[in-house]
């Protein structure tokens, strides 16, 4: 078939249903809707961006198959959308497998993240760019620990001051005390042994969690009361594992100050001017917290119900196609080790999503941990089962890599085969 | 008034005449040289605003001093007043009717100059080096904002040693802009949150910061009916952030560059990666400058997504920008920034380039 010109534009307006061949995308998931994205004409590199609607790491103005942020990305968040392409690519093959094995799509999730930050790592140490800044591996979420923020200008204000007081030396010292420890930070983060990686990933996803708020409704915008000024590592009061979204310390800071204003207040059952602009196309889910009941409010069905991950699932295939939407929210949702926070932008959308994907199929195991979380905290004995529970075909299934079709156990696995 | 006192400023430590035959690349870009920079770094640059006939150029310095100049249609600047701080300078903002400057100050206060009489007096106070300082004028009620390192967010009457109002911050003001009725603050830890400010400043919202590393800078946008509608911000990591308040699709509209690298479009070698110090609009194009410590500034359209112009590399940082009330004139400064850490000479140049005709 011919290659479409108008889709290496970026502008196919048959999208889908176009007769000439759109590379990149023509094989892999259907639906796609044309992204209206006209400005990718002229890239910011002034390269002609032909594949703008391919994914392509670190291409400016490239769009995400999330039909997601516009994010031009680091490489690392290039890195994070192929690799989420792939297993999008993937979770569309599990629809017509679907008893692929879920769990490989969280370690490459994880997997990515830490690539992620290693590369960031390499890059900042490599580029000469300002050292004492914090860093958050991915864009909406909370920052890492090990790195304080300190301004140029409060660099050289300290500089001045130990200049009157003719002290240099110890502003010398200060100063190279700091950077030791900037460098000692990044080291640890660019070797990432097991200890490193275990407080990173926790880090990031519970730590998020005060973050987290915004994106999870589904509506786009950008109502956050999760601002990373806010405690940002407090893990949350231990509650279920899988939903990882505190918004409690969050909104409850937040909507002192914006209560009027916004229409797209969420205020989160937080306050109670639960705005139902969240209410957009998407179930939100973010908030299962189990605290928040008040999520009757919202358009998403509660935790208990049993639908829950469904109408998302079900639409799965469908809400591929529907671009942006649908897709970025079905991460908040359960995934236990789910590094995405909110549907937010991009690439972070994907790997939960993907991650979801792989869920949905033959997913009773997660199911059977819907209702678990909605009220437990400590949940080990209902989110793994314990070896002497399970069958030994079940544990047969589990060990192995792939799960086979008509053996998938509906328990959840035991934590002891979990590798994290 | 009384020209700038002892300074060696003029025509000396590097501001030599456009035309010399040394290579040194302080001024590539053939621009006007404003005379009798200041000493040290200099930290702001504000223009006045377009109720003054005239265009007035106020500069905040490192030296604990800001200075004023009258810059003429035909390049020519004058210098025409000074007013001293007990500590650098950080930020400076006209009122709207030009005849008043405010100005901030590491010595934890802001003051009020007033061009007029010549005399500067203490109008704000707070714990912490004040690091912003904008002026807000609104139907009911016009005052200062200041935004500080103690973690909070004043507004004065100027008649008065309280404050109107407090707000907190969830960290130190790092820098903030204003354009009624939205005020942006960009705060320490990649904070970010909009005010309104109609009625009474409240807070509008926190946003999740679109950037990985410390926030910069940041300057709002207005759409075509001229309100504001959005912000640039830029990062200690070479890159700008563009967000809009209520997109009518986030992901697609809000988006974040690459600038300020040394080696472009090429990502598989190692670049450098120059913080972005300064973030100005053009008031009629709507087109961005961004100012760098690689010491280069350039120009963007953030709607057709591309880069217009950059300029060659000064041998300096860029420290900050400005852009007059019709944006014919864009003054940058070229200083030292602290990138490096380290002192290293401070020569400064203040510099105004030429009108910036283009369509």
């Amino acid at each position: 078939m011919t290659i479409c010109q108008f889709f290496l534009q970026g502008r196919c307006r048959f999208g889908n249903r176009c007769w000439n061949e759109h590379p990149g995308s023509g094989g892999a998931v259907g639906g796609r809707q044309p992204q209206p994205s006209g400005s990718n004409r002229r890239g910011w590199n002034t390269t002609s961006q032909r594949y703008s609607n391919v994914i392509q790491p670190s291409s400016f103005s490239k769009s995400t198959p999330w039909g997601g942020s516009r994010d031009q990305e680091k490489p690392s968040f290039g890195s994070f959308d192929s690799g989420a392409s792939t297993s999008r690519n993937r979770g569309f093959a599990l629809s017509q497998n679907p008893f692929a094995s879920p769990s490989s799509d969280e370690d490459k999730d994880e997997k990515k993240l830490l690539e992620g930050i290693v590369k960031d790592m390499e890059v900042w140490e490599s580029s000469g760019q300002w050292m004492f800044s914090v860093y958050s591996p991915v864009k909406k979420k909370s920052n890492i620990s090990g790195f304080t923020d300190i301004s140029p200008e409060e660099l050289r204000l300290e500089y001045h001051n130990f200049l009157t007081s003719n002290n240099l030396q110890s502003y010398l010292n200060s100063v190279q005390q700091l950077i030791n420890q900037w460098r000692n930070r990044v080291n640890e983060l660019k070797s990432l042994n097991t200890s490193t990686k275990i407080a990173l990933l926790s880090e990031v996803k519970d730590g998020v969690n005060q973050a987290a708020p915004t994106f999870g409704f589904g509506s786009r915008q950008t109502v956050t009361f999760g601002s990373p000024g806010f405690p940002v590592n407090n893990s949350s009061s231990g509650s279920a594992q899988n939903f990882s979204f505190k918004p409690s310390s969050g909104f409850a800071a937040a909507t002192s100050g914006s209560a009027s204003v916004s229409q797209n207040t969420p205020a989160f059952g937080a306050a109670p001017s639960a705005s139902s602009a969240i209410t957009t196309s998407t179930p939100a889910f973010g908030f299962r917290k189990p605290e928040i009941t008040s999520a009757a409010s919202f358009s998403f069905k509660s935790p208990a119900a049993s639908g829950f991950g469904l109408p998302r699932f079900s639409g799965f295939p469908a809400s591929m196609a529907a671009g942006p939407v649908g897709v970025p929210v079905a991460p908040a949702f359960g995934s236990s080790s789910s590094v995405a926070g909110f549907g937010g932008a991009g690439s972070r959308s994907h790997t939960a999503f993907s991650k979801s994907s792989g869920d949905a199929f033959g997913i009773s195991s997660m199911s059977a941990s819907l209702p678990v979380s909605s009220g437990s905290t400590t949940t080990d004995n209902v989110l793994f089962t314990p070896k002497d529970q399970l069958t030994a075909e079940e544990l047969e299934q589990f060990q192995s890599k792939k799960f086979t079709l008509g053996k998938i156990p509906l328990k959840p696995p035991p934590v002891e085969l979990l590798n994290i | 008034m009384s020209l700038f006192g002892t300074t060696s400023g003029f025509g000396t430590s590097g501001t030599s005449m456009f035309g010399s035959t040394t290579t040194d690349n302080h001024n590539p870009m053939k621009d006007i040289e404003v005379t009798s920079s200041p000493d040290d770094s200099i930290g702001c640059l504000s223009f006045s605003p377009p109720t003054l006939p005239g265009n007035f150029l106020i500069a905040g310095s490192w030296a604990n001093d800001v200075r004023c100049w009258e810059v003429q249609d035909s390049g020519q600047t004058i210098p025409k007043a000074q007013q001293m701080h007990t500590g650098p300078v950080l930020d400076v903002c006209w009122s709207d009717d030009g005849s008043k400057v405010f100005t901030a100050s590491c010595d934890k206060t802001a003051k009020m100059w007033d061009l007029n009489s010549n005399q500067a007096i203490q109008i704000a106070q707070h714990d912490a080096p004040v690091k912003t300082i904008h002026w807000i004028k609104a139907p009911n009620y016009s005052c200062v904002m200041t935004g500080s390192w103690d973690k909070t967010l004043k507004f004065w009457d100027t008649r008065s040693s309280n404050p109107m109002m407090v707000l907190q911050l969830p960290e130190r003001c790092y820098c903030a802009d204003v354009i009624y009725p939205m005020a942006v603050v960009a705060t320490a830890e990649r904070g970010l949150i909009v005010y309104q400010l109609e009625s009474q400043p409240s807070e509008f919202r926190r946003i999740e910061s679109p950037l990985k590393h410390q926030h910069r800078c940041v300057a709002i946008f207005k759409d075509k009916q001229n309100k504001p509608t959005g912000f640039a911000l830029g990062s200690i990591e070479g890159r700008v952030a563009i967000h809009y308040i209520n997109p009518p699709n986030p992901a697609k509209d809000n988006f974040t560059f690459k600038c300020h690298r040394s080696n472009g479009t090429n990502t598989s070698a190692p670049q450098d990666i120059y913080a972005v110090n300064g973030i100005a609009f053009h008031p009629v194009h709507g087109t961005l400058a961004t100012v760098g410590s690689d010491g280069r500034f350039s120009f963007w359209d953030k709607d057709a997504r591309t880069k217009l112009k950059t300029s060659e590399q000064l041998d300096q940082p860029i420290a900050a920008c400005c852009f007059n009330h019709n944006g014919n004139i864009f003054a940058y400064a070229s200083s030292y920034d602290w990138s490096k850490l380290a002192a290293s000479p401070c020569s400064s140049e203040l510099t105004a380039a030429r009108s910036l005709g283009w369509t």
